[in-house]
């Protein structure tokens, strides 16, 4: 997993920049791209699981689904952007750690964009996977079978 | 083994009584003792009688509705057909079919019903008597029109309904009756048309060998539910409420001597309500006697569930009948019943009261949004997709049938609050406190509203077998508010099981 989540990350998303390699080397070895990835595919399918078996609301309508799917994506955004934030600012690798601390590296310029780039792509990750998991659970829900459609 | 129960309303009252128990028997109350069937005739020589066009109405809408659901269990689960049907083996609903034809009532007045100007007055030298006549009947009697009754009459109703034995549907009734089918026979004594025709129509079927099947007819369980003044009418004129007792009187002087003790009848309950009464719009006949519901009516439904209930009990003897309730008080409720009663009824009164209120009030807001109502749900099996959708409820056979009869419906419960003692067990209710429907039971729980159907319909829309066919499209909707209303209902602890003994 660890390998498909850097994958799409560091190639899908472009976020990989050679220059500042231990970032995304501490991110690969540490479990950060891990965390991140169960993010997007956790919190939404909570979020709808939720939706789907647990809002026992019948006049459910399609933007009531999508209001739904901008909390996922808000929810997925604030913990990435906290994980994001954890693993390369209180990072064990002590190499990281150094290049951080060193104004001259650029190291601590650069981290500080990360972060909010891994919430957001991971956001916008959550609303694929979100509509995906409608998609299926919405088969076995009694209530909002019908949405989003 | 399945057997029919032919039931004969004579007059006003058998008209609303038989609409009484039509009402029970769509909300999903049967008959006990394998009486899968329910023929109702109607007697009366008021054709155009706003009681008896109103419960032809009734009639045929329940057939109809009948005929749209597949198997019925809850809801419109008892049969009902006309004679007609029967003896044709017809699938026509007609609601003209539910009434006994009278020959010669239409245009005709009493006296030329009789050909009274025919008798001589010369009655030394002749077969008939003018004079005599005149001694039997009035002026006004003479000059009667019949097409409106006998304007509580029963001495023009004695020589009236004495001719609807040799009529086609008469005929019609003796051919399709089979072993075990009983008789029940509804009449108000103080009135002109059943209080004359309840001792005829007995003395023919006790009797009457021209009948067809007349030994099984003669040897058949009859019973019947005899009305004591239980309204008066806010007028005195032809018809004048203040006689209502004395003729009342000597009506069950004359059935006492030639029917109660000669045992000509197994099962006779006597219903009336003294004093407490309403003063009901004065009509003589014809559209304007439109009485309201009363719920002495709805207690003349329970006799006939009584009496298939107790059918096997009979003996020999006349068994008499009267009922009461266990409160004697000016609004009834549920608990005001014997409790045998209350089982009888609440349940299915009060599912039926939640399913009618719903489509009233609670529909507009889940139609089209709700799932149970979405018959456009993509990426689904397809038997996921309700069948109740826009398309059904815009439909011509929702709208001409099912809404029209929950109109009746619910006018019926308005009527009997309305009337004295009034029968008002349901609260008057809105979408936020539907379920706060039963007066006397109070709920805790938070969520009252239509909501809970909603929910409910949404997890049963593809539970139960609900699929139409083109020829039963409202099995969908009965099927499923039978279930639904009852798991609600159940779920707050709000239902009295019926007994099944």
């Amino acid at each position: 997993m660890n390998n498909l989540f850097a994958t799409i990350y560091e190639a899908l998303f472009g976020l990989y920049e050679a220059k500042f390699s231990l970032i995304f080397d501490t991110l690969f070895d540490y479990g950060g791209y891990n965390l991140l990835g169960f993010t997007f595919l956790v919190i939404p399918l909570m979020m709808f699981a939720g939706f789907y078996f647990l809002w026992k609301y019948p006049y459910g309508k399609f933007w009531h689904w999508l209001l739904w799917l901008i909390i996922t994506f808000i929810i997925t955004s604030g913990i990435s952007l906290g994980i994001s934030n954890n693993e390369i600012f209180l990072s064990e690798n002590q190499q990281l750690i150094d290049a951080l601390a060193d104004p001259e590296s650029g190291y601590e310029q650069y981290a500080y964009t990360l972060p909010l780039k891994y919430a957001f792509f991971n956001g916008l990750l959550s609303l694929i996977i979100g509509f995906l998991y409608s998609l299926i659970l919405k088969q076995f829900s009694k209530i909002q079978i019908h949405l989003p459609f | 083994m399945a057997k029919k129960l032919y039931i004969f309303g004579i007059g006003g009252t058998g008209s609303r009584v038989i609409k009484s128990l039509v009402m029970l028997l769509a909300s999903g109350c049967k008959l006990k003792n394998d009486f899968d069937t329910v023929v109702p005739i109607i007697i009366d020589p008021d054709t155009s009688n706003g009681d008896l066009n109103r419960t032809k109405d009734i009639l045929k809408l329940y057939q109809e509705i009948r005929n749209q659901v597949h198997q019925p269990e809850d809801f419109f689960s008892q049969e009902i057909k006309t004679v007609n049907e029967l003896a044709n083996k017809s699938t026509i609903v007609n609601s003209d079919y539910f009434q006994f034809n009278l020959n010669d009532v239409d245009q005709n007045t009493f006296s030329q019903y009789i050909g009274f100007n025919s008798l001589d007055t010369d009655y030394k030298n002749s077969n008939d008597d003018k004079n005599f006549t005149r001694l039997l009947y009035s002026e006004k009697n003479l000059n009667s029109n019949l097409n409106v009754g006998f304007k509580g009459n029963p001495n023009m109703g004695a020589i009236v309904l004495n001719q609807f034995t040799d009529s086609g549907d008469f005929k019609r009734f003796g051919q399709t009756f089979n072993d075990g089918d009983a008789i029940f026979i509804i009449n108000s004594i103080f009135g002109g048309t059943g209080a004359a025709g309840f001792p005829l129509l007995l003395k023919n079927l006790r009797g009457n060998s021209d009948i067809p099947n007349s030994p099984k007819i003669k040897d058949a369980i009859i019973g019947g539910i005899t009305y004591l003044p239980y309204f008066a009418l806010n007028k005195k004129d032809e018809v004048n409420s203040d006689s209502f007792e004395d003729k009342a009187k000597i009506a069950i002087d004359y059935y006492n001597r030639t029917i109660i003790k000669q045992n000509k009848i197994n099962y006779l309950y006597f219903i009336g309500n003294k004093g407490n009464t309403k003063h009901f719009e004065y009509a003589v006949g014809g559209k304007e006697q439109k009485n309201n519901a009363h719920f002495l009516e709805l207690a003349g439904a329970l006799a006939i569930c009584d009496f298939c209930e107790n059918i096997n009990k009979t003996n020999n003897e006349t068994q008499i009948k009267e009922f009461g309730i266990e409160n004697n008080t000016d609004s009834i409720i549920f608990s005001d019943l014997n409790l045998n009663n209350q089982k009888q009824i609440s349940k299915h009164l009060t599912k039926y009261k939640l399913f009618s209120e719903y489509l009233k009030i609670g529909l507009p807001k889940s139609l089209n949004v709700s799932r149970w109502t979405k018959s456009n749900i993509i990426l689904v099996k397809k038997t996921e997709n309700s069948f109740l959708d826009q398309k059904y409820f815009n439909s011509s056979e929702y709208k001409i049938q099912i809404f029209a009869f929950n109109n009746h419906f619910l006018s019926w419960l308005l009527e009997m609050e309305d009337n004295k003692p009034s029968f008002s067990p349901f609260n008057s209710i809105s979408w936020n406190d539907a379920l706060n429907l039963i007066k006397g039971e109070q709920l805790q729980k938070r969520c009252k509203s239509f909501k809970t159907i909603d929910i409910e319909n949404c997890k049963l829309i593809t539970s139960i077998d609900l699929r139409p066919t083109q020829d039963t499209i409202h099995t969908p909707l009965i099927k499923l508010f039978g279930k639904s209303t009852e798991n609600v209902l159940n779920h707050f602890n709000l239902l009295k099981q019926e007994n099944n003994g």
